[in-house]
């Protein structure tokens, strides 16, 4: 069978959401993984299949590639593994997504931009919810500015149940609190303490919620992109509700995510991914719903005039998904952007990101038929 | 004639303060064991009195050689091993004394019973400061009544100590029994019948006396119940005891995610012990055991508020625990009472002598708030 999509990374959180929604839709999908087991009940479907696939070994990664027919590649693994991943593509003439790499992995990421334009091939990074729904959010909005001064911009969510439940891969938030976060001040990037509360502020459908200052992607990408266009500023911004952020920065205090292995009963443990798996197996109550806000807020001038636009996508736990929680935005959007390549939607060759490629009205129309509705200054978007 | 010899089973922090106490107080000889010669010799003193053994309590052979020639071992190591120790005292012909088992261990210990009878030998189970002290107040105080309606246990600890740093555990005995106790349901005896109740419930705010004051104790399962409920045929028994906000908030974080679930527990205990620890600068710390027992009394409801103050200043909390260990130890190998099989503290120790030992080492026993030794 040749194949539409690779997915790797499939038997993740992420990259079996994603696999799912391409599935859905009716594309064959190449599933590749460590553990089948997690995704056993799409190998029922006929349209799928499983390859195990390490991406420390690049040379097999790139033959499975090749062997599955497949153009695209949805690489939801760990970011640490990204460049693996786009070197694979490399060689195996694949067009290449992902769901992002925060500011360092992504700065590495961009200089494979020549070899992916020699190849006339795609690598389109930050694919997910943010980055990827916020970046597309951003250029919508940035359209009806004659200078942007600068952007705020992050995610806020909540839940009706304050329980603790993974809001999103363990690694990540990890990385995310406690790598110090890089900002774009007066346009220069300027490191700050990791995790620097940065305020209180009021967010739709989610209501009120302390701010953090993390490490992200789209500080880097906007500067790239917006500089043009007057860009000084640009500052991101995770809102995690109290109950959860307690849960996360007390095993953070008490060692549970640390990288040094540790030797009991004769085996290696790393207790970051330990912990990782023991949180994922929390069971979620039937009852139990999140709200998460995508939010941007743009600052600048039009016509001579200061003008600020606020973007945010308000995304629930959907019907039928309910185990990923708002979780969804990031796995799907991903594989909304990867159909959008697949349907010759996104054209643009070398290393790219959301805000420069992705056509804002098809993107807006097919996050809407999933669920997910962006709004502009608190008004729903009609496509 | 042959001086007396006490054996103490582990150097962890315990097993010192057991050492380091019976060096003062014992005329006989201390053979300390455990798995590392050279770490232990470093941890104590030079005295001709005091020797060290290898010994590893999850190899019993090793265990029954060491303890040859021991009158009594006290077994400061985690209680999982209260068995396997008493198994090879049986062989050795070695008295033995633990301090505790939480509960479930203290139960199956005392299967041992006819099996220490038949050889002549004592155990006594939990004889430290809780389960010890606790439950040699009750047993003081139910002498006075002639029905026991409650006994209510409580344990609060008020910490003045200076810390240069400060550990988000910290806690003032194994970190396994701590998280053992707070995530195994707790034991309360009601009406007559036993309950496990949620680990870490019934937290209420409580007013110990000065300097302690209000502090919020809690159940958690303790091996006073295994015991005093049929001893003292109280009707009602509960334990609780007082932790600092900030650990009872992280061990309900670790528990409320599975981190302390059975199958997590070992690999959760080896992350937490990668902790650094607390390091103090000057130690100020003030400990009290209550426990107050209701009943009838000549056909009238009364009460009895007994306590043991431990003030420590420059020294460690545990010395509470370490104490009573030793004073019990020595008086079992003193021959200080003829008796044989496996006994809780409350059916065995003599009360006012225990009471005067503790005097001695700075812990006063209070009753109704008067200091009465």
């Amino acid at each position: 069978m040749t194949f539409d999509f690779v997915v790797i990374g499939a038997t993740g959180e992420q990259g079996s959401i994603a696999s799912r929604d391409l599935l859905e839709a009716g594309y064959r999908v190449l599933l590749c993984g460590r553990r089948p087991r997690t995704i056993k009940k799409f190998l029922k479907n006929k349209c799928a299949r499983f390859a195990t696939v390490d991406l420390r070994n690049i040379a097999a990664t790139a033959k499975i590639i090749r062997a599955s027919g497949s153009a695209i590649v949805l690489n939801c693994a760990e970011l640490t593994w990204n460049c693996h991943a786009m070197e694979s593509c490399l060689r195996a003439n694949a067009h290449y997504l992902d769901l992002g790499g925060l500011h360092e992995m992504t700065k590495k990421q961009f200089a494979f931009d020549a070899r992916f334009r020699r190849k006339k091939l795609t690598a389109l990074l930050g694919c997910g919810s943010t980055p990827g729904i916020a970046n597309v959010m951003v250029a919508y909005a940035v359209m009806d500015f004659d200078l942007v001064d600068h952007i705020d911009l992050g995610f806020a969510w909540d839940s009706n149940m304050k329980t603790f439940v993974l809001p999103y891969s363990f690694e990540s938030i990890i990385h995310e609190l406690t790598v110090p976060a890089i900002v774009l001040e007066n346009g220069r990037f300027e490191e700050v303490q990791a995790c620097s509360l940065e305020g209180m502020t009021s967010f739709l459908g989610v209501g009120r919620q302390s701010l953090y200052c993390i490490v992200h992607s789209e500080v880097f990408t906007f500067h790239r992109y917006f500089v043009s266009k007057g860009l000084k500023s640009v500052h991101y911004k995770a809102g995690f509700p109290l109950h959860s952020y307690t849960v996360i920065k007390t095993l953070l205090d008490l060692g549970f995510a640390s990288k040094e292995p540790l030797c009991l009963s004769g085996s290696k443990i790393i207790p970051l991914d330990w912990t990782s798996d023991v949180l994922r197996r929390i069971p979620r109550s039937k009852q139990y719903k999140e709200t998460e806000d995508i939010w941007a807020k743009i600052y600048g001038t039009s016509q001579g005039k200061p003008k600020r636009v606020e973007m945010d996508c308000l995304v629930k736990t959907t019907p039928g998904w309910g185990s990923a929680g708002s979780n969804v935005d990031t796995g799907r959007t991903a594989a909304v952007m990867a159909a959008m390549l697949h349907r010759g939607e996104i054209t643009m060759t070398g290393v790219t990101a959301p805000e420069e490629c992705v056509p804002s009205e098809i993107f807006f129309r097919e996050l809407y038929k999933r669920g997910m509705r962006v709004y502009k200054n608190g008004k729903p978007i009609h496509i | 004639m042959k001086k007396p010899c006490i054996g103490v089973l582990g150097a962890g922090a315990i097993g010192q303060l057991i050492v380091t106490d019976l060096l003062q107080t014992f005329d006989g000889s201390i053979v300390v064991m455990g798995r590392h010669l050279s770490t232990m010799k470093k941890k104590f003193p030079a005295s001709k009195n005091l020797h060290f053994r290898r010994a590893d309590v999850q190899k019993t052979e090793t265990l029954a050689k060491a303890l040859r020639g021991i009158d009594l071992v006290i077994h400061a190591v985690h209680h999982e091993y209260n068995e396997a120790v008493m198994r090879a005292c049986l062989k050795t012909k070695t008295h033995y004394l633990d301090l505790g088992g939480l509960y479930h261990y203290t139960l199956k210990q005392f299967a041992f019973h006819a099996r220490f009878r038949r050889a002549n030998l004592v155990a006594v189970l939990g004889m430290g400061a809780a389960p010890g002290i606790t439950n040699i107040l009750a047993s003081y105080g139910a002498c006075e009544f002639d029905r026991v309606d409650h006994v209510e246990i409580r344990i609060g600890v008020f910490d003045q100590s200076v810390y240069r740093k400060i550990s988000p555990l910290a806690v003032s005995y194994s970190l396994q029994t701590l998280l053992e106790e707070c995530s195994w349901p707790s034991a309360v005896w009601k009406n007559n019948t036993m309950t496990f109740v949620d680990p870490m419930s019934g937290r209420e705010s409580y007013k110990f006396p000065a300097p302690v004051g209000w502090q919020k104790p809690q159940y958690t399962i303790h091996s006073e119940l295994a015991t005093l409920p049929k001893t003292l045929h109280a009707k009602n028994v509960f334990f609780k005891i007082a932790f600092p906000d900030i650990l009872v908030e992280n061990i309900q974080i670790l528990r409320s995610v599975g981190l302390l679930d059975e199958k997590n527990l070992k690999t959760t205990m080896a992350i937490l012990k990668k902790l650094p620890p607390s390091i103090p600068e000057t130690f100020e710390q003030y400990e009290i055991i209550q426990v107050i027992v209701r009943g009838m009394r000549h056909r009238k409801k009364s009460s009895v508020r007994l306590e043991v103050h431990v003030p420590t200043l420059g020294e460690m909390i545990e010395k509470d625990t370490a104490a009573p260990a030793s004073i019990v130890a020595q008086m079992v190998v003193r021959g200080e009472w003829i008796t044989s099989g496996v006994f809780p503290p409350e059916l065995i120790v003599p009360i006012e002598l225990f009471f005067q030992e503790l005097a001695h080492r700075g812990m006063s026993v209070r009753k109704n708030g008067r200091k009465i030794f």
